[in-house]
């Protein structure tokens, strides 16, 4: 059973993992790669329990073929450290 | 001053327990791994308040100054780095404040001080933080927003937060962050994030007595007992953008929120839930109907197999349940695989299991307990003194 439907548009990117994450229950990240995405996978897994995410996206933002992707990854935050 | 001080340390002794999830050192155990069974962490100052988020937790002390610890990579702890700290530390920056209320959420921290001023740290992605921008930051910042008037508690959720005023012009709730799933409340219609606080529309006329925010849901509790929810909807039912009074005969003194359920503690000592639809059957989807919600009488269910045990203290993870019955045994539900049921595995349970807390009933009592949850783990502060001999 999937935990969640979760658009992908609600998923930052990770760019330590190099994955789309989204809070798990357990308190790890679901994980999805952009190559997993650019050939249909749905699934987002947490490494760390059983539980997974179904990703709501469309497969074409991720293709090679369409460059005028409209999902652009979620820049990175800046972060102060005092 | 110092002898009497003493003294009530040889009368009542504190114990700090924990259990579930473990690989970011939020059990405060000193290790990285999950515990299935209650674990007796070591000495830590005299706690009168814990809140546990994602994977960290607070802990104010009587003194009232702050411990975090537990997961920092987004700069949750505040200890101005960005690192996870496996045993208790203090936030220096709050040092020269007396801390009277805290909130963990999941990668963001929220402190009040005795004087009405709210500080936040950790992820800033959303504008959970209410600084005005979407920027992270690692040692608390003063939330300059609300100047000089009277914060009174805050309310840290998965990706936004909520703030509790009082004042003259009567209480005032300020919601801030994500609002995607209306758990902001601050309009009619959701909005995408906010990052300075709104004022939540629709509880004006309300007495707010607490707040609560976990996933992405957000609570308050009237002092005449009544329970309001907003943001991502129970069971299935849509989102709710404004504050929604949860329709039930019974007055509530508690409320807890997880990710998909709310607990409400009554008055006469029952719990009851809303939502929770897959509460305890995370891991058996077939046991699913059993609990599924009959929403054409009351919202709220009656928590079966409690008969006539009366609760004193309520506490949701996002998938588990805690409560504290009033001869201070610690009850456990809902999602297990972590442990974070404390019951030696990593079961489900749709019904309130005993957690054996190990006790010398020999030589003492247990004088009070509270429970607290993250999101998977869950800790248990208890007060205990000698039996006179």
């Amino acid at each position: 059973m999937s935990y969640d439907d979760v658009e992908i548009e609600d998923m930052e990117w990770n760019e330590e993992l190099k994955s789309y994450t989204y809070p798990c229950p357990c308190g790890d990240l679901f994980q999805i790669t952009k190559e997993e995405l650019k050939i249909g996978e749905e699934i987002a897994r947490c490494p760390s329990c059983s539980l997974y995410i179904t990703v709501i996206y469309n497969m074409e933002d991720f293709t090679d073929q369409k460059p005028k992707t409209n999902v652009e990854p979620p820049k990175q935050q800046p972060v102060a450290v005092a | 001053m110092e002898a009497n001080e003493r003294v009530k340390e040889t009368e009542e002794k504190q114990e700090v327990w924990s259990w579930g999830a473990g690989t970011e050192g939020q059990l405060g155990t000193e290790k990285l791994q999950d515990e299935h069974i209650p674990q007796l962490l070591p000495l830590l100052p005299s706690i009168s308040r814990l809140s546990c988020g994602g994977a960290h937790v607070i802990a104010l002390t009587y003194g009232k100054k702050v411990l975090t610890w537990g997961r920092g990579a987004s700069g949750q702890l505040g200890h101005g780095n960005m690192v996870n700290s496996l045993e208790p530390k203090s936030v220096q920056v709050l040092s020269n404040f007396n801390i009277t209320h805290v909130s963990a959420g999941w990668n963001h921290s929220g402190f009040v001080s005795e004087c009405g001023q709210v500080f936040t740290c950790g992820d800033g992605s959303f504008g959970q933080l209410g600084l005005g921008d979407y920027v992270s930051q690692s040692s608390p910042i003063k939330v300059s927003h609300f100047a000089s008037r009277h914060v009174y508690q805050i309310a840290c959720g998965m990706r936004h937060s909520l703030a509790l005023l009082k004042g003259e012009h009567g209480d005032q709730v300020y919601g801030f962050g994500s609002g995607k799933r209306g758990q902001l409340g601050i309009s009619k219609e959701k909005v995408k994030a906010v990052s300075l606080p709104q004022s939540v529309s629709g509880l004006q006329e309300v007495n707010v007595s607490s707040i609560s925010a976990n996933g992405d849901h957000s609570a308050a509790l009237s002092s005449e007992g009544n329970l309001y929810t907003w943001g991502r909807g129970f069971g299935g039912a849509p989102d709710v953008c404004c504050p929604d009074r949860v329709i039930s005969r019974f007055s509530f003194k508690q409320a807890a929120l997880g990710w998909n359920h709310v607990l409400g503690l009554t008055d006469e000592g029952d719990v009851l839930m809303l939502g929770g639809s897959h509460h305890g059957v995370l891991n058996n989807p077939q046991k699913d109907v059993l609990v599924n919600q009959d929403l054409t009488e009351e919202q709220v269910k009656k928590i079966p197999g409690l008969n006539k045990i009366k609760v004193v203290g309520i506490a949701s993870g996002s998938e588990h349940s805690v409560l504290i019955t009033e001869n201070g045994e610690v009850m456990t539900w809902g999602w297990g695989e972590h442990g974070q049921l404390g019951l030696g595995d990593t079961c489900d349970h749709t019904c309130p299991q005993l957690v054996n807390i190990a006790q010398n009933a020999e030589h003492q009592y247990i004088t009070s307990s509270k429970v607290y949850c993250g999101s998977g783990f869950t800790f248990v502060v208890r007060a205990c003194r000698p039996k006179q001999t």
